[in-house]
């Protein structure tokens, strides 16, 4: 087995921690550009190779056709879901698409998870870059209010990457372990995570017991459709109209402008979090400027109803926990557009008390899936996460209304247990629909699945069939069915209504390792075979060459065996017996190096002048 | 979602499916291991209390605590997956229990639904005979407000005619909630009675939970309607 990580798959950026043994810490892991942070963006060459982070990021400017980010927001979704998001987004949705969104990238189509996948697969290489050991393992982490195809669909893209999701983890619970760990705090704590394209609320109990700490999630709300992004968006459409205004220049018909736009009106905002004012200059098409200052009352103007969406999710969390704001003992910030200065002040004055940003909020969540990581991982439990599910679960009943069978807020893993009957003689099936959401109609509820409960034929009502619905801890339903008048198990088909089948997750493995670079140890026993081959070579050249009468007949021998040993170790697929092998082989090898080294040094000194050496 | 197969649950008083010696309670107390969960095991028998409605909030907390320590599907990542199964079917027990026994409430529609004496939705929505005069005229000065709303008339009588009757509402509601905390001290007095006179009880708890939930709709239809206006 290799190595546990913790993920944090974000809408804008992704990060990989993993918990240091040495300090008993967790700590993120810096990629190749030097910042841990990975732009979730992916991009595809003309030739279909696939390029992920920092590098696609730039192609955002220059090949934008070809080049996605805020994939997140299309995860375990449908295309009706996403209508009003796509006038926004420029994601290129695949006309075809059915129950699951394909997005076109260049001439090719990916469904989100296989997207998702590829940026999974640059922070696994970051991590096996940095343990020089395959990684084949992450606890992921989800906003708190995904529902089950936004889990599922996160949970199929780890498994595209080649990764086993051993957890989902909500991302505010994440935040509050490594909040936790780091203060030593207990009693009641309100998580804000305004992120990337999220946003999340959670009220949890720290609690001390004998055992250890519970970190008791009483209740959870967010927008699964609320973040950073809706900012930029907000400033991207003012600028555009001031742009169409005093220049005459639509700039739909230039994707680079848009981009080159958003990215500057991105920097204002982050300036924003620490001036009172900014300045922005961007070129148009024709060798026009668009040039402008923005102070942040203005901004704070322009956000102001982005961040009143977010309090409303509040007040419902604090209402489901039975507390008041006034009740929280501490309010902690996560996800980076909780920088913006009226995001805090607006938390701030809601709660009475100045919030807690001491940890960095882009790298908290990713530090706390490392700690569950290692929970998981090592068997030693300091700690326990105790979280709930955002939505409640209900099927659908006479009428289209929806019976709630598990409330929201219920702690994982929850269950609950139904008794199904036929209503006419001789039918042989029962059709179950099932649904997440609050409302009170079916069609009003998200559908997670429909399925058949396959009954013998019989009276009407003689039929007992028991479904027992589970929640796991990842937050992803189970079914099962039991026949009681026979006591049989019953297979059940179930058709997901968002969402990839097993079979199409499977596919997708197969063909993502063509996309993407090879697996860790692959890459490994090419190098480590290719050390050899050079190794190899190098000896028997010596060995042919050179005057050998200082070497024993002993030394000899020993080389000799390590070649044969080598050259079996090659042969296999095993990269770290080809290591061992090349260093025992080094090892045999090393007085006849010195010889050749010293017989080299003689004959480059012969015919030389001494002043010439 | 996923689909899966129940596991089949050793009959109660089993021995352990590990290590054969007579297994009680979440754990074998021979090997330790996790034990299936017998069929038809109470919420009340899941946290080893008796039957009784008043129950210790902090006491059970305290359990639940306990229980989700040992029993949480975090302690079970490398067993196999038999074991993993009855990690989560215990674990989710645990939650479901915890979630029905802690509310006061909740923890007699437990009991009343355990001792099939409570079917959801089917006597809620009758009317309680002694109140039938009063529900009656609230209806009555409900339709006048909406009309009136409706004609954009002066709202301010209706208001405090309503108003009032919310308030007279929300009396009974308290009257229904004392006289349920009676029954369950009595309930709990009366553990170890004849079959017969617990069941009488049980009877009287579903009648002033029907009456409670009648009520408390008219409340909150009330408290709409006012909003509203």
């Amino acid at each position: 087995m290799g190595k546990i990580v913790g993920i944090d798959l974000g809408t804008t950026y992704s990060l990989v921690a993993y918990m240091d043994a040495a300090t008993n810490e967790p700590k993120c892991i810096v990629g190749p550009y030097g910042s841990a942070l990975c732009p979730s963006v992916v991009s595809v060459d003309a030739d279909g190779t696939i390029v992920t982070g920092e590098a696609a990021r730039r192609r955002l400017l220059t090949q934008s056709e070809r080049t996605i980010y805020s994939v997140k927001r299309l995860m375990g979704r449908s295309v009706e879901d996403i209508q009003s998001e796509l006038k926004i987004f420029p994601f290129r949705i695949d006309p075809t698409s059915s129950n699951v969104i394909r997005v076109q990238l260049g001439d090719k189509v990916f469904t989100p998870p296989e997207i998702s996948a590829f940026i999974l697969r640059e922070l696994k290489s970051w991590a096996e870059d940095f343990f020089h050991e395959t990684v084949d393992r992450a606890v992921i982490t989800v906003p708190a209010y995904f529902n089950d195809a936004q889990r599922q669909a996160t949970k199929d893209a780890g498994r595209i990457a080649g990764l086993e999701v051993l957890r989902l983890v909500n991302e505010p619970t994440a935040a509050a372990l490594a909040y936790g760990l780091h203060k030593q705090k207990r009693g009641k704590v309100a998580v804000y995570d305004f992120g990337g394209g999220t946003f999340d609320i959670s009220i949890l109990k720290l609690i001390s017991t004998d055992e250890g700490d519970i970190y008791q999630v009483l209740s959870t709300n967010g927008d699964t459709h609320l973040g950073g992004d809706d900012i930029d968006n907000a400033l991207l459409a003012l600028a555009r109209a001031e742009i169409q205004k005093q220049f005459s220049v639509d700039l739909s018909a230039h994707p680079e402008h848009i981009q080159e736009l958003r990215k500057a009106l991105i920097r204002a905002k982050h300036d924003l979090s620490s001036a009172a004012k900014t300045s922005i200059q961007v070129a148009l098409p024709d060798g026009l400027i668009y040039s402008r200052e923005i102070s942040l009352r203005e901004f704070d103007e322009l956000i102001k109803p982005i961040v009143a969406r977010t309090m409303e999710p509040v007040r419902k969390a604090l209402a489901d926990a039975k507390l008041a704001a006034k009740d929280m003992d501490e309010v902690v910030l996560v996800g980076g557009s909780t920088r913006i200065p009226l995001v805090r002040k607006t938390v701030g004055d809601y709660f009475g008390r100045a919030p807690h940003c001491e940890l960095n909020p882009d790298e908290v969540v990713a530090l706390g899936a490392a700690v569950q990581a290692d929970i998981l991982d090592s068997g030693v439990k300091t700690m326990l996460l105790l979280d709930v599910t955002p939505l409640s679960l209900g099927i659908e009943t006479m009428g289209g209304v929806v019976a709630k069978i598990i409330p929201r807020n219920s702690t994982i893993p929850a269950s609950a247990q139904e008794m199904f009957t036929t209503g006419v003689e001789n039918q042989t099936a029962i059709d179950l629909h099932v649904l997440q959401g609050e409302r009170e109609l079916a069609k009003d509820c998200r559908s997670l699945a429909r399925f058949q409960l396959k009954v013998p034929p019989g009276p009407a009502g003689l039929a007992r069939v028991e479904v027992k619905f589970l929640i796991d801890a990842n937050g992803i339903l189970q079914v099962a069915a039991r026949d009681l008048r026979t006591g049989q198990e019953h297979s059940i088909e179930v058709q997901p209504s968002y969402g990839l089948n097993d079979t199409e997750v499977e596919r997708m493995l197969e063909e993502s390792i063509e996309f993407a670079e090879q697996d860790f140890s692959e890459r490994q026993l090419i190098e480590a075979r290719n050390e050899a081959d050079t190794i190899l070579k190098a000896t028997e050249r010596t060995l042919q060459r050179e005057d050998l009468s200082q070497l024993s007949r002993e030394e000899r021998g020993t080389i000799d065996e390590s070649v044969i040993k080598l050259r079996a170790a090659v042969a296999g697929t095993d990269y770290k017996e080809v290591r061992a092998q090349i260093d025992k082989l080094n090892e045999a090898t090393t007085h006849l190096a010195e010889l050749v080294m010293n017989g080299a040094l003689q004959t480059a000194l012969q015919g030389k002048r001494l002043d010439e050496v | 979602m996923s689909v899966t197969q129940t596991s089949t649950n050793a009959a109660p008083g089993t021995k352990c499916w590990s290590c054969g010696k007579i297994a009680g309670g979440h754990f074998c107390s021979a090997c330790g291991k996790i034990q299936p969960l017998p069929r038809g095991t109470s919420y009340f028998e899941f946290f080893a209390l008796p039957e009784k409605l008043q129950i210790d909030p902090e006491a059970l907390e305290q359990q639940f605590h306990k229980l989700s320590w040992k029993l949480h599907p975090d302690n079970f990542m490398r067993a196999d997956e038999f074991e993993r199964n009855l990690s989560l079917e215990r674990s989710s027990e645990l939650n479901d229990a915890y979630r029905a026994l802690r509310d006061p409430l909740t923890r007699v529609e437990y009991l009343l639904a355990h001792k099939g004496m409570r079917k959801e939705g089917a006597a809620k929505q009758q009317a309680p005979p002694e109140l039938l005069e009063e529900v009656f005229e609230l209806n009555e000065s409900l339709d006048e407000l909406r009309d009136a709303r409706a004609a954009g008339e002066d709202l301010a009588a209706l208001r405090a005619r309503l108003e009032s009757a919310e308030q007279d509402f929300q009396e009974k509601l308290e009257a229904v909630d004392a006289e349920l905390d009676q029954v369950r001290t009595e309930w709990d007095a009366v553990i170890e009675a004849a079959e017969a006179d617990r069941a009488k009880l049980l009877t009287r708890m579903n009648e002033i939970l029907n009456r409670r939930s009648y009520i408390r709709n008219l409340v909150a239809g009330v408290a709409k309607e006012l909003a509203d206006a």
